[in-house]
């Protein structure tokens, strides 16, 4: 009796014109908004659209019975809304049937969890709002850009309060065990749902390949591969980009056609079912756990981090970025904010992968570059441009003095005792977890081991009670500064250490 | 199979970047196991690493009839089964009836006076003029087509067609003609000199299978020689391995201005003048920065006083004329190189700079670009892309070392093997096996090795 999970990823990112190095300190309109409005407006015609009328009508034809889930990025909705309003329209109506479930991700498609927990908490919460405004639904349900996950990933989206995640079922964490099953993380009580990758890509990536021996694929033929997993599992899931349909996989290679017999086909097998991710976790509890130590992704072989994070220009695309996130949100300046973080968004990284360039493949799809190295150029001119903007800007100044010496004392004359010194038992600082903390040593060797829950209860963008701690306890304006420039836990240790170490 | 060449530069004795195809192919030709007689014009004003003792040869040689075995020690030192055999003419790839003229007088007034042999029974060593010199390599050939035992043709450009022509004609023996440059691309695609076109014409259309070394030259085979493209098989070059030489490591003092290197014949079709207008705008920006102009050709005056003009002589260093070590060097000390050509049918120079890893930046209107992928590309025309680019490379250090490594990875993966591979698979439509002693000499040659 197992169930079908039908989980689509809806994404359209922001992608920036070409913007030379001449540009910087002459134009601020990164985007490339004939481009973008282009292509929304071709796939929404060719996949979106097309698609929607299909599973609306597979949802009245088997009366409630047929039901998906869907993730749409908030830039793709924010792009829907201004280039093709009518395909907000249609996911309401889907959104009316009360079969179709949306997914909670990053607003922005972004890598966030991996630079700032601050960031991806706010992602998170902006995308959470806007499916409310649109859809009338709170989402539970959570998936990171690209599933992008690990153990720790699933502590902090458990403390999020969600009660499941959609992540790979990739071999490296499944060893002999099957994608079939819910699982999850030692000690978290967050449900893990694996894409079936086997059965998922049949559809979005061999559909229409002449040369695999399955093909062509039927309805029929798929429903047996389901009806197989009778026995030893209770859901498969499918998830992929909703692009398969339409756009991935052309409307000629008959792929509307499969969607539209494959319910019935599977329907007529009584033990079959169809559930949306929440009902497959209220359904199913988790049968074991899994360890899931190193970070996984659903992209390309490698299934890792490298497509958007593998080379030096990427790893110092993304450090640059997210280096200046603490500086932009300062300024207060909404427009440089919104400019950011679309920047934020995994296709620019994706974009500067030179993994596969040579072979010229998947990396190409809707790429607007000529090459990695054009994305990286790009994106670089821009960050530079921002922060001529950041530096021009006067409140980010004020601001960065106001977070640390609102009552800054004149007499600053550093003792060499403060290093050492034992702030007063009235004038520990109380952590959140319950430790309390007396030296700077202290300080930073709690850092070292403090988990993002933690630190960032005590860390945000008005915020930062280490700063004021050393501020206004140990007197130490400087330090003050740094660690509140410091967006992480590594970062404000390094601070605490140089200082110490002077 | 035995393969007729018909050349005009083999290394050491070059001139240019074709000399370096021509050897790279027939060698790999002959690691195939294939047999190569490569026939070859060899003046001796020719500006060849090895023209002293070319000279000494030449003059010396009283044995010296219609043609001449030399250089058997170059065949022997690659080990590889190569008969190198040349034809005493002027004929030098890029020649323009001017500087033939000047050539031949040179070659008449010093060789007529110290030797005299200028004038031999039966006509004049030299032609008077380039073409008459052209037929007179094809008068020549035929005594090879007598005596040589070859299966396929394979003529490398217009010098060579009025031999190739002939030696088919002689001998019935499929002619493939290859096409490194057409007479276009050296006046930057505008005209061409109607009795050379004539012959390139002629030679395509003789021709069983006409090679182009890019789509572009492919495009113009069609369209300015109106040759079936069916008849037109394209075949990039490859790139020759480098060694690596440390010595040339540029020693990275911090503040040390970067390095932008131009190498080629400072003539129109390599565009020398947009890589000094794009470094008008570079310095605009980026006052620590030196550009490097290494090559000699018509426009190199124009160059210099452009320079000049625009205030950035101190910024610019004009090497002149310079050989495969000056290159070595050059590459060594580059931070990026440029090739902002308006018409380039290959170009071989950015596979080299990136064997050296330096980052790369080139003209979309060059064949090369057609399988380089990871270097920087922009219309030649466009200077304010351009200087963007050589800017960004030097600003952004990701970039540059990513640009290095991953350029390095592509051109160790284009080699020689896959044209020659290409060329075989041509020869192969056209060669009957039916040689029995070919065969024969064949099955001995595999047995020792």
């Amino acid at each position: 009796m197992p169930s079908v999970c039908f989980y689509f990823q809806v994404h359209q990112p922001y992608r920036l014109r070409n913007y030379s190095i001449f540009d910087i300190g002459n134009r601020s309109d990164y985007f490339d908004d004939a481009k973008n409005y282009q292509i929304t407006r071709k796939v929404a015609d060719k996949c979106y659209l097309a698609a929607n009328a299909v599973i609306y009508d597979l949802i009245k034809k088997h009366k409630g019975e047929f039901r998906v889930s869907y993730s749409i990025t908030g830039v793709a909705l924010e792009q829907f809304e201004k280039y093709a309003p009518e395909v907000i329209e249609s996911f309401r109506r889907l959104a009316d049937t009360g079969c179709v479930e949306f997914v909670n991700e990053t607003y922005y498609h972004s890598l966030s969890y991996l630079y700032s927990k601050a960031e991806f908490k706010e992602q998170i919460t902006m995308h959470r709002k806007k499916i409310e405004q649109l859809f009338k639904q709170t989402p539970v349900v959570f998936r990171n850009t690209e599933l992008i996950f690990s153990d720790e990933i699933a502590r902090f989206i458990e403390s999020l309060g969600f009660k499941a995640v959609l992540i790979e079922g990739a071999d490296s964490i499944l060893d002999w065990r099957s994608p079939h099953f819910v699982y999850h993380v030692p000690n978290t009580k967050v449900a893990l749902l694996l894409r079936s990758y086997k059965l998922s890509d049949d559809i979005s990536f061999r559909f229409s390949n002449k040369d695999w021996n399955e093909y062509p694929l039927t309805a029929d033929k798929f429903t047996k591969w389901v009806s197989a997993v009778n026995g030893n599992g209770v859901v498969i899931n499918l998830f992929m980009d909703y692009e398969t349909f339409g756009e991935h996989q052309w409307q000629a290679t008959g792929i509307f056609e499969f969607l539209k017999t494959l319910p019935e086909s599977i329907l007529k097998n009584k033990d079959n079912n169809f559930l949306t991710v929440s009902e497959v976790v209220e359904k199913y509890p988790p049968i074991s756990e899994l360890n899931i130590p190193n970070f996984i992704s659903w992209a390309d072989m490698e299934r890792d981090l490298s497509a958007w994070l593998g080379n030096r220009m990427q790893i110092n695309a993304a450090e640059t970025l997210y280096k200046m996130e603490m500086q932009v949100k300062r300024t207060k300046d909404r427009q440089l904010l919104e400019d950011w973080r679309r920047l934020t968004t995994s296709d620019h990284y994706y974009y500067m992968c030179t993994k596969w360039f040579s072979d010229g493949d998947v990396h190409k799809y809707f790429n607007p570059y000529e090459s990695p190295y054009e994305g990286f150029i790009s994106f670089m001119n821009v960050l530079n441009d921002m922060r001529t903007r950041i530096l021009t800007s006067k409140k980010e100044e004020e601001m960065a003095k106001k977070t640390v010496s609102k009552q800054s004392p004149k007499s600053t004359a550093k003792l060499p005792e403060t290093k050492t010194k034992e702030a007063p038992v009235e004038k520990s600082f109380f952590l959140q977890d319950g430790r309390i903390l007396r030296t700077l040593k202290d300080l930073k060797d709690t850092l070292e081991t403090m988990d993002d829950s933690i630190f960032y209860h005590h860390v945000s963008l008005d915020r930062n009670d280490f700063a004021n701690w050393v501020r206004d306890v140990f007197k130490l304006p400087d330090l003050a500064v740094k660690i509140a420039n410091a967006g992480n836990q590594a970062e404000t240790k390094k601070a605490i250490s140089n200082y110490l170490s002077k | 199979m035995r393969i007729l060449m018909l050349g005009w530069e083999f290394p050491p004795f070059f001139a240019g970047g074709v000399g370096v195809v021509c050897s790279e192919l027939s060698k790999a030709l002959a690691r195939r196991g294939e047999e190569i007689v490569f026939v070859m014009p060899s003046g001796p004003l020719q500006a060849t690493s090895g023209t002293k003792h070319l000279n000494k040869f030449l003059i010396a040689d009283k044995d010296f009839n219609e043609f001449t075995e030399i250089h058997e020690s170059v065949a022997k030192s690659i080990k590889l089964n190569i008969t190198i055999k040349t034809i005493e003419s002027l004929l030098n790839p890029y020649i323009t009836f001017d500087e033939y003229q000047k050539k031949y007088s040179a070659v008449k007034r010093f060789m007529g006076k110290e030797i005299g042999f200028m004038e031999k029974e039966g006509g004049e060593l030299y032609g008077k003029n380039l073409i008459e010199e052209v037929y007179r390599f094809a008068i020549r050939a035929i005594s090879i087509g007598e005596k040589e035992n070859f299966d396929v043709i394979h003529a490398h450009d217009w010098t060579t067609f009025p031999a190739g022509i002939v030696l088919k004609k002689l001998t019935g023996k499929p002619l493939i003609v290859h096409i490194h440059i057409t007479e276009f691309d050296k006046s930057g695609g505008q005209h061409a000199n109607p009795e050379i076109y004539k012959i390139e014409r002629e030679g395509m259309v003789e021709a069983d299978t006409v090679i182009a070394v890019s789509n572009a030259v492919k495009e113009r085979c069609m369209h300015n020689y109106y040759i079936d493209s069916g008849k037109i098989v394209v075949i990039h070059n490859a790139s020759t391995p480098m060694i690596s030489t440390e010595y040339a490591k540029k020693a990275d003092v911090e503040g040390r201005p970067k390095i932008v290197l131009f190498a080629g014949r400072v003539t129109l079709q390599k565009g020398p003048d947009y890589f000094v207008e794009a470094a008008r705008l570079v310095l605009q920006k980026n006052k620590n920065v030196l550009f490097v102009m290494a090559g000699t050709g018509d426009m190199l005056n124009r160059m210099i006083e452009k320079a000049a003009d625009y205030g950035m002589a101190d910024k610019f260093i004009f090497t002149g004329f310079y050989d495969r070590k000056d290159a070595e060097r050059l590459f060594g000390m580059a931070d990026v190189f440029v090739m902002p050509s308006v018409s380039e049918p290959f170009g071989i120079t950015p596979l080299e700079a990136q064997y050296k890893k330096v980052p790369t930046i080139i003209s979309r209107q060059t064949g090369v670009s057609e399988i380089l992928k990871h270097c920087l590309k922009v219309n030649f025309w466009d200077i304010n892309a351009l200087a963007g680019k050589i800017l960004e490379v030097l600003e952004y250090a990701p970039l540059k070392e990513e640009l290095k490594e991953k350029g390095f990875q592509e051109v160790q993966n284009i080699t020689w093997d896959r044209p020659a591979m290409e060329c075989i698979k041509i020869y192969n439509k056209y060669y009957k096996p039916a040689d029995k002693t070919d065969k024969k000499n064949k099955t001995k040659k595999s047995k020792k090795a």
